[in-house]
């Protein structure tokens, strides 16, 4: 008991010494303002799942640095072509799964690490970072995740996980799965009074403290493996707590104005995926947030371009109607990025840079081609993490995906020593 | 004692296992081996396949050059150690995909690659499987979604929709393995809402009158007036129609109007209405709008409209009962009919009775209703036969579930006529065949007399713990109890006989008297601590503590529950509860009648639906939807019929004891009326699944003649040989393909031609890489290809482009160095010889789902003697179970 007070202290003082000053230098205040001020560092990763079609994708590897020409897979972007780089030949090395693009897409983990176990995953790179960057907002990190159906039971091309996002403990984040939800997290005004949320706060301490009693009474005799399962309990009540520390922090400011319209409960396939992307922008604009991951949804996106091709047929192309399909799916993921990276293009500070100069984009899959797990499709855009921008790189083959991963957290200031299963920073791409 | 090895692979002995020895398992030659589980189990690859190095990899990876640091010459063939099979994974990786040996080298022949790669791959397997076996050792686990909804409506005597909490399992493991079974902040959040919802919902009811009401519905009151009105509405636009063309024709006589007139008929003698549209021309011709019409177009439009519509209405209303019911119709002038439950009626289990006859015109396979959710789901909820007379009607019985602040429409409808998906319309076919024949419309099918709900009804336990609620409540308000005797009695009851600790009973006390504090009233109050205990780990997590961190015996109660959980998904019940109590359950015999009360009990569904669909994956069927226009039988309310077909015959089987072999071959099959259409078995009518005789030379009986297995293996236009080999080398006869390797060059030499599925999959043989599995795996598909994407025999492929002379169906095969078949029947029979191979994959399965953990090589001695005990019994289901639960496996923490 006595331990578990003295953390939530820590935790409460933690909380009140970093929110003041945190305070001042929220974004969206700056903008208010406009105050010229240091913009923060923002991140976004966007994992696709099942991977891309090769041929009409990746540039050609004959045309490095500057001025390639962009395939047809990634002609939509073309307008952006200076504030993104593709690189290429980039693999988490432990991956085997041909079907799981997610998974271990931001992580690097080797499923088989644990022996007695046949599934095991280590911390993703997105909360790796959040711990860091992530600490002066009201929210953390946010995940989303497509509304497909089934994609828990099958994976629909991601692989197993509740998101593209693993904690420091390997399990998965669980996600939001609609752009209703995301709206109400960041934006539905509390309708309570402040006094009232904060007896309730109180409340919600008594009953965690009343669950981790339990907990704490059950722990007692577990084998190894039972307390590891009990300890998913421990860490989603301190979670709780976290949030509660920061919901304290953050009681005596409102929720910001939301910057867009209330989005339908029904949307689906691409008008989901365009909505979740103005709605990272509305929480950028409002520093709600600055770390997203979005595993996008799949079978809906196909659905919504009118593609008659099953999706894993689709991943299985060869050339004629099945091909065809995967290159219409290709070109669509890229016009819907640009149209997220024009939105980032058009917030502009008070010093006149835009959101996209202080925000890493991380565009990707774990898997490459139908069975292919090497030469991950990868594209950053933004100035967030440093990297050189408008290349086209070639890395030396079955170069750790995780080192790019490293360079990005170096990027944006968090001072990891590494990464997954990474073997230094990509020297080559910082700017 | 024979004790059979439950790894070795169809054909060859390629794995050496310490202790446990693979041998082709039924060779006539068989030697009796000694399967003892043991934790020294590791993959080792054959020494043979030293030579596959020395010929081709040695001379770069050998002892003078070790190119990319890598050396194979004195590599450990044994695979015992993560880092070995790391080592070992990258080799095969570089294989696969084609690197090594690299282009310019000395290349292996493709038989020889094939046969390494086989090697490596399973060794791979073995490897992976041996490294995480987890030593019989079984991970606490918290409830799964299904068992949590089971045990708040066995406490609390309400349903709640779960859907909300994240789905459990996937296609990797069973949704009872513990350690796949996470917990996350937001879950536990969603535990205190739906756990606050539930008890809300239990002390409403508890407390709410609970009579029995009906409502009764004659649809023709809604109908007959609707269609009166229809009718005179569009008389009325004919008659202006005539009206405003009497007029034109009038004007079109005026001498003036001559020349242009005749002009005007020959250019629309061949439509002659076309001459309306252009009244404009014709002087004194009046205007369409002056007769309602927005202009001629849509005056002729709707002229034209009355044809297809009125003669069918006016059939409908002079048809014998229209006054005394309604017919369905094809036409959107009745396609459905309504039934409203009552507003005001409260959540629960219900029953629509709706009396109903055929017509005698109607075809058989229009003799079927839906009954639909109405707007905005437009889901079929069940689909039925109808087979009433309109001499003599029939009254059915629906029952159905009514969720609180669901909607509370329902539609009646003509299978198929509503909720298609892709918007697919078979009522205007159905309308426009009919039209075309006679002018009018098709034949009315089906007449409804009437719609009777009734409800809601209580199920002897669900009134019993309402009561219960009630009664505990009562007295905790008059005060004959305190709040803190309450709530450990609650506890003790939610937790599974667990008691709680002191510490955290005095919190609940605390939350109870701080809500008490703040006004609310005592049956308010008390839900914050309930909503708190049914969100704590006492109550989400089927908790068996160790001693001392070590393996014990299970406690009687703990043996109950999970007795209980394992076949009924749900708490033990208080019979259970006694049984252990009075120390009885340990004893083989009480244990062995447990076992039958349960599974005899219809709360053992629970057991056989999500057990039946994750041992056989058939949510995979649920996973695609069927090319509607290329399969319109195979239609929504058939391929839900399908796939209850798969759970109703194992159920029907688990029930009269019989054998598992007959899921490989069997002269009955367990179908109701609608199947028997769907497989054109005579004889068959009604709802209800039956065991049905077969004739003679059907290919149905058995799974492989199954609609639902049989429409998993395709992508729900064409059929998958692959994908339906792959299932029966992994459901059927226990020789799983390995994972479909990455990094594989894709073949795509032969795309975009015309081939036969036959084909197109023979490119498999053209490389070493797909060759090591498809040689097994395309075979097995082959012989299934008698029957289409749907399941349906056939002789013939119709694959559009493919020559006459090249698509008729062979189905002939050999299995991978095994025996020949010439046909489907053929094949069916060597499966169905071998009924030991299902044997073990469902012993596996069963292992897995009923102890909640993966299965692994240390349970190769308990899979062993589960087999062998069925074996004795003819592989009576039943006895699977038996020995299972019989087991010092199921009786140990």
């Amino acid at each position: 008991m006595n331990t578990n007070l003295s953390r939530r202290h820590f935790l409460r003082a933690a909380g009140s010494a970093i929110a003041l000053p945190a305070l001042e230098s929220l974004g969206f205040r700056a903008f208010a303002a406009e105050k010229i001020m240091v913009q923060p560092k923002r991140m976004i990763f966007l994992g696709f799942g099942f991977g891309v079609t090769k041929e009409t994708w990746f540039p050609d590897v004959k045309q490095v640095g500057s001025g390639y020409t962009l395939p047809e897979g990634l002609a939509p972007l073309a307008r952006h072509q200076n504030d993104f780089s593709v690189i290429q030949g980039l693999s988490n090395r432990y991956s085997q799964d041909a079907h799981w693009g997610s998974t271990f897409w931001l992580t690097g983990a080797n499923r088989f690490a644990e022996p007695g176990q046949s599934f095991h995953n280590t911390i993703s790179v997105d909360q790796a970072a959040a711990a860091k960057i992530g600490q002066e907002t009201r929210f953390a990190s946010i995940q989303l995740n497509g509304g497909d159906p089934g994609l828990v039971e099958h994976h629909q091309g991601h692989g197993p996980g509740l998101s593209l996002a693993w904690d420091a403990g390997g399990k998965p984040v669980a996600g939001l799965n609609s752009p209703a939800l995301l709206f109400h997290r960041m934006f539905s005004p509390e309708t309570m009074s402040l006094e009232k949320r904060q007896a309730m706060l109180a409340q919600e301490r008594s009953v965690l403290d009343a669950v981790l009693s339990d907990a704490k009474t059950l722990q007692r005799g577990l084998t190894k493996s039972d307390t590891d399962k009990l300890n998913e309990y421990f860490q989603s009540i301190r979670e709780i707590e976290t949030r509660i520390s920061k919901d304290e922090q953050w009681l005596g400011v409102a929720k910001p104005k939301a910057p867009i319209d209330e989005p339908s409960a029904k949307l689906h396939g691409k008008d989901e995926v365009k909505l979740m992307y103005d709605l990272m922008v509305a929480a950028f604009q409002t520093d709600s947030t600055r770390v997203f991951t979005y595993r996008q949804p799949t079978e809906s996106l196909v659905a919504s371009l009118g593609l008659k091709v099953g999706l894993h047929d689709m991943s299985h192309y060869a050339p004629g109607e099945r091909m065809e399909a995967s290159q219409v799916r290709d070109r669509a993921h890229s016009g819907l990025l640009a149209g997220l990276l024009d939105r980032l293009k058009g917030v502009r500070g008070a010093d006149g840079s835009s959101l996209l100069d202080h925000t890493c984009v991380a565009y990707g899959s774990n898997l490459s081609t139908v069975h292919n797990l090497e030469n991950c499709p990868t594209l950053i855009a933004g100035g967030g993490a440093g990297i050189k921008l408008g290349q086209h790189l070639v890395l030396p083959k079955n170069t750790p995906l995780c080192n790019l991963w490293l360079t990005l957290l170096r990027g944006v200031g968090v001072e990891a020593e590494r990464h997954g299963d990474s073997s230094g920073v990509i020297k080559e791409i910082i700017g | 004692m024979k004790r059979i090895s439950l790894f070795q692979s169809f054909g060859a002995g390629i794995l050496t296992l310490v202790g446990l020895i693979s041998v082709p398992l039924y060779a006539a030659t068989n030697p009796m081996v000694e399967a003892e589980a043991s934790a020294s189990v590791h993959a080792e690859m054959p020494t043979q396949h030293r030579e596959f190095f020395e010929k081709y990899c040695t001379e770069c990876h050998g002892p003078e050059k070790q190119k990319g640091k890598v050396r194979l010459d004195d590599i450990s063939f044994r695979v015992d150690t993560l880092k070995k099979a790391d080592e070992w994974a990258k080799i095969l990786n570089s294989i696969n995909s084609g690197d090594m040996p690299p282009e310019d080298a000395k290349q292996p022949e493709n038989s020889q690659k094939a046969d390494f790669l086989e090697a490596l791959s399973q060794t791979m397997v073995v490897a992976r499987k041996a490294l995480s076996d987890q030593g019989g050792n079984i991970t606490m686990r918290r409830l799964n979604r299904r068992e949590y909804q089971n045990t708040l409506r066995e406490l609390l005597g309400v349903e709640i929709n779960v859907g909300t909490l994240p789905a459990d399992g996937s296609s990797e493991n069973f949704d009872t393995v513990g350690s796949a079974l996470f917990m996350s902040p937001d879950q536990f959040m969603l535990y205190r809402e739906l756990g606050r919802k539930a008890l809300d919902l239990s002390f409403q009811m508890a407390w709410a009158e609970s009579k029995v009401q009906k409502h009764h519905i004659e649809p023709e009151l809604e109908v007959s007036q609707k269609m009166e009105k229809d009718l005179a509405y569009w008389n009325d636009i004919r008659k202006r129609y005539r009206k405003w063309t009497v007029q034109v024709d009038a004007a079109a006589r005026a001498p003036e109007n001559g020349k242009l007139v005749a002009e005007l008929r020959e250019k629309t003698k061949v439509t002659p209405a076309k001459f309306y549209l252009e009244w404009e021309k014709i002087g004194g011709a009046p205007a369409p709008k002056d007769f309602g019409f927005s202009d001629a177009i849509d005056a002729n439009m709707m002229n034209e409209r009355w044809e297809t519509h009125v003669p069918y209405l006016v059939e409908y209303l002079t048809q014998p009962k229209a006054k005394t019911g309604a017919y369905l119709c094809a036409a959107n002038i009745q396609r459905w009919v309504n039934a409203h439950v009552p507003d005001q009626w409260p959540a629960g289990e219900y029953k629509a009775k709706v009396r109903l006859a055929a017509t005698k015109e109607a075809p058989e396979k229009r003799r079927f209703i839906d009954f639909v959710a109405g707007f905005p789901s437009n889901q079929v909820l069940s689909s039925h036969q109808v087979t009433g007379t309109m001499e003599e009607p029939q009254v059915l019985e629906i029952p159905f579930k009514l969720e609180a602040g669901a909607p509370r429409g329902f539609m009646i409808a003509e299978k198929s006529m509503l909720g298609n998906p892709d918007g697919f319309s078979f009522h205007d076919i159905l309308f426009q065949e009919g039209y075309n024949a006679n002018r009018v419309g098709p034949e009315f099918a089906v007449w409804i007399d009437w719609i009777e709900f009734e409800g809601p009804f209580k199920t002897a336990q669900v009134a019993e713990s309402l009561a219960k609620i009630r009664a505990d409540l009562e007295r905790l308000q008059s005060d004959q109890t305190d709040v803190r005797r309450y709530l450990s009695n609650f506890a003790e009851k939610a937790c599974r006989g667990r008691k709680l600790d002191e510490d955290f009973l005095n919190r609940l006390v605390g939350l109870y008297e701080a809500r008490r504090k703040d006004g609310e009233k005592v049956q308010d109050a008390i839900k914050e601590p309930l909503t708190v205990l049914l969100a704590s780990p006492s109550f989400l997590y089927l908790a068996e503590p160790a001693e001392q961190g070590k393996p014990r015996l299970l406690t009687d109660l703990e043996l109950a529950t999970r007795l209980a959980f394992f076949l009924w998904s749900s708490p033990p019940d208080d019979e259970l509860l006694r049984v252990a109590a009075e120390g009885q359950l340990q004893k083989p015999e009480v244990l062995a009648q447990q076992v039958d009360r349960l599974l005899a009990s219809p709360k053992s569904d629970r057991f056989v639906r999500p057990f039946v669909q994750q041992w056989l994956g058939l949510s995979r069927l649920d996973f695609f939807q069927f090319n509607i226009r290329l399969y319109p039988e195979f239609d929504l309310p058939t391929k839900a019929n399908a796939k209850n077909e798969v759970f109703e015959t194992f159920a029907h089987l688990l029930k009269k004891g019989d054998t598992l072999s007959k899921l490989l071959k069997s002269d009955s099959v367990v179908i109701n009326g609608l199947l028997a259409g769907y497989y054109k078995i005579p004889g068959v009518t009604g709802d209800a699944f039956r065991e049905v005789s077969l004739p003679s030379g059907s290919p149905r009986g058995g799974l492989l003649g199954m609609a639902a297995i049989l429409a998993m293996g395709s992508n729900g236009e064409q059929t998958s040989p692959v994908e339906r080999g792959a299932w029966v080398m992994r459901k059927v006869l226990h020789d799983p393909p390995p994972p479909a390797p990455p990094n594989v060059p894709q073949l795509n030499r032969l795309s975009g031609k015309p081939l036969t599925t036959r084909e197109r999959i023979a490119q498999h043989q053209e490389d070493a890489q797909c060759t090591q599995c498809h040689r097994k795996i395309d075979p097995v598909g082959f012989g299934l290809e008698n029957f289409d994407a749907a399941g349906r025999w056939r002789e013939i492929d119709l694959r559009p482009g493919v020559p006459q002379k090249r698509n008729a169906i062979d189905a002939s095969g050999v299995f991978f160095k095994g025996a020949a078949f010439k046909d489907f029947f053929e094949m069916r029979d060597l499966v169905a010889a071998k009924p030991e191979r299902i044997a073990a994959g469902f012993t596996e399965a069963l292992i897995e789902y009923g102890l909640g953990r993966t299965f692994g090589f240390s349970d190769a001695a308990l899979a062993a003697d589960i087999v062998e005990q069925a074996a004795k019994k003819n592989f009576a289901i039943p006895e699977f179970i038996h020995a299972l639960v019989a087991s010092t496996a199921f009786h140990s923490k």
